[in-house]
């Protein structure tokens, strides 16, 4: 060949000893990702996270469509959780529209979003079951996640992307007698995965292949700006259900889960620990609840922002910090949107976490970081 | 703890669950069961009332035509077009009605929240599976039929475990 090849084209230099190796976007234990590691043997000298695989536009899309015709689509990215995706945004509409939310509502919307956060974790625990090769920790919560499903299905209409959150409150009351079934299923609920600490979390095994591998100090746990459950193991007691509570959060008695450690076993724990403490916050919210009135402020079909203006709410969902903020200039479309996930912010940990590891434990590693792709790509 | 007692902790669990009953639904044979009769809404008080986000029903005689539900599905699936209603039904003003394609639709019922005259509501109905494109697109004729659908079990909590009974 004559000539010099384009800059992109030459070949680098690299060690001999040295081998990359690209795990996704096609490999199951990768999601919609690739993760580019450098290995030595088996160990793991660099790591290079390439989300993006899953870019949809959301935040353009937003731009074109109206208040109330984003619900739909804005729930997109994360399928499990998507009433925790919707709530920041719908928070944020309410307070540039101008529009009270009922009591009952609040309570209603709080028992939809703990529902959906037990929902969302239980699929990932489901996940990182079989990513350690342990089927009875996939078939399980794959299993006991039903019971959850079947109350959202009741109480939305749908069993997965429900469009039940708008702006002024949610879109239909419980159904009759939703209450005592709800305390039923999610008492059994809490009883079940109670029994997981026998087969996974005091499993000798999984201790053995978890714990102390991909240490995130709490130093650099602040540092990175992880959120979520990765922070919590970390342990920096920060829950924005806590710090900063929105809705009726603050009459609930909410206690967050810490863990020292910082290692996967520590983050794989804690989500664990957390859908206890939701089932804890279903049964308060339950109880508290005003047992009549109205659930959706009435509000015209097509509101507007009150001229130039902008807000930023953000929630607690089962992967950290979901912060939504929106800009609108008056008309009927929001002028801008952007999400701030916490998928992505425990994303940027990784390559932090897996140097000098070996490459069995990369499964391991990553999936605890609480990630979901299509998220982090909005 | 030591690593022989976890272990032997580890698989006395699982072996507990040969006592327990099987939680699968076993699909075709046995149908969940549904609260009311699909998701509906009432246009004067604003709110709607539970049920499944199922496939549509159209009620002809409260049909004006005035395409608000297909404006409504604009921004998200575009699945409602308003056609011409055939000389021998029922008429409107305009003649139109809503004529659903479901292999757009993504059952968010925002639909029927923009209907004001009781018109559009959904059912139970989500077995929609058809061999054609043209199969799922659901004529105004169509969705004036009242779907039947089987619901037979539910979930039940026993001391020997959920199942669906």
């Amino acid at each position: 060949m004559t000539g010099e090849l384009p800059p992109g084209l030459a070949l680098q230099k690299v060690d001999e000893r040295i081998m990359t190796l690209n795990v996704g976007p096609q490999h199951p234990g990768s999601g919609h990702m690739r993760i580019i590691v450098q290995i030595d043997g088996d160990y793991i000298v660099a790591c290079d996270p390439d989300p993006g695989y899953v870019h949809r536009g959301e935040e353009k899309m937003a731009e074109y469509r109206n208040y109330i015709t984003n619900i739909p689509h804005l729930e997109r990215p994360v399928i499990h959780d998507s009433c925790n995706v919707l709530y920041p945004y719908v928070l944020g509409v309410e307070e540039l529209v101008g529009i009270e939310v009922p009591e009952r509502a609040k309570y209603v919307r709080v028992i939809a979003s703990e529902l959906n956060r037990c929902i969302y974790t239980m699929y990932w625990l489901a996940i990182y079951g079989i990513f350690l090769g342990h089927s009875t920790m996939f078939m399980w919560p794959a299993g006991d996640r039903e019971l959850l499903i079947d109350l959202m299905e009741k109480m939305t209409g749908a069993r997965v992307t429900h469009a039940h959150f708008v702006p002024g409150g949610v879109r239909n009351d419980l159904p009759p007698n939703f209450e005592d079934v709800c305390l039923r299923q999610v008492n059994y609920f809490e009883k079940r995965i109670k029994e997981y600490s026998a087969v996974f979390y005091d499993n000798p095994i999984l201790i053995a292949r978890t714990k102390d591998t991909g240490i995130l100090s709490r130093e650099d746990a602040i540092r990175l700006g992880t959120t979520g459950s990765v922070l919590r193991a970390s342990g920096v007691d920060y829950d924005l259900r806590k710090k900063e509570p929105y809705d009726v959060y603050e009459e609930l008695d909410v206690h967050t889960n810490v863990m020292k450690e910082g290692d996967s076993y520590a983050r794989s724990k804690v989500p664990w620990l957390d859908m206890m403490e939701s089932c804890n916050i279903i049964r308060q919210a339950l109880q508290k609840m005003p047992k009549s009135g109205s659930v959706r402020t009435k509000l015209k079909p097509n509101p507007k922002g009150k001229g130039l203006d902008s807000v930023y709410k953000r929630v607690e969902s089962g992967r950290g910090s979901l912060g939504c903020y929106i800009v609108s200039d008056g008309k009927t479309e929001p002028y801008r949107l952007k999400m701030s996930v916490g998928s992505f912010r425990n994303l940027i940990a990784l390559p932090y976490l897996l140097k000098g590891e070996k490459l069995g434990n990369m499964p391991s590693v990553y999936w605890s970081l609480n990630y979901w792709p299509v998220e982090a790509d909005r | 703890m030591g690593t022989a007692t976890g272990i032997i902790r580890a698989l006395n669990s699982g072996i507990k669950h040969i006592a327990i009953k099987r939680f699968t639904l076993r699909y075709p044979e046995e149908k969940l069961k549904f609260v009311g009769d699909g998701y509906q809404f009432d246009p004067s008080t604003g709110v709607g009332i539970a049920g499944l986000k199922g496939r549509h029903m159209l009620f002809h005689d409260h049909c004006t035509g005035c395409q608000l539900c297909s404006i409504a599905c604009e921004g998200v699936a575009e699945a409602i077009a308003m056609v011409k209603v055939p000389d021998q039904q029922k008429q409107n003003k305009k003649s139109i009605m809503p004529q659903i394609d479901y292999g757009k639709c993504v059952f968010c019922g925002l639909c029927v929240d923009a209907c004001p005259f009781y018109a559009l509501y959904m059912t139970n109905d989500y077995e929609l599976s058809s061999f054609s494109k043209e199969g799922l697109i659901y004529t105004p004729a169509q969705l004036q039929v009242k779907p039947y659908v089987a619901q037979d079990s539910e979930i039940q909590i026993t001391s020997r475990g959920a199942t669906h009974g």
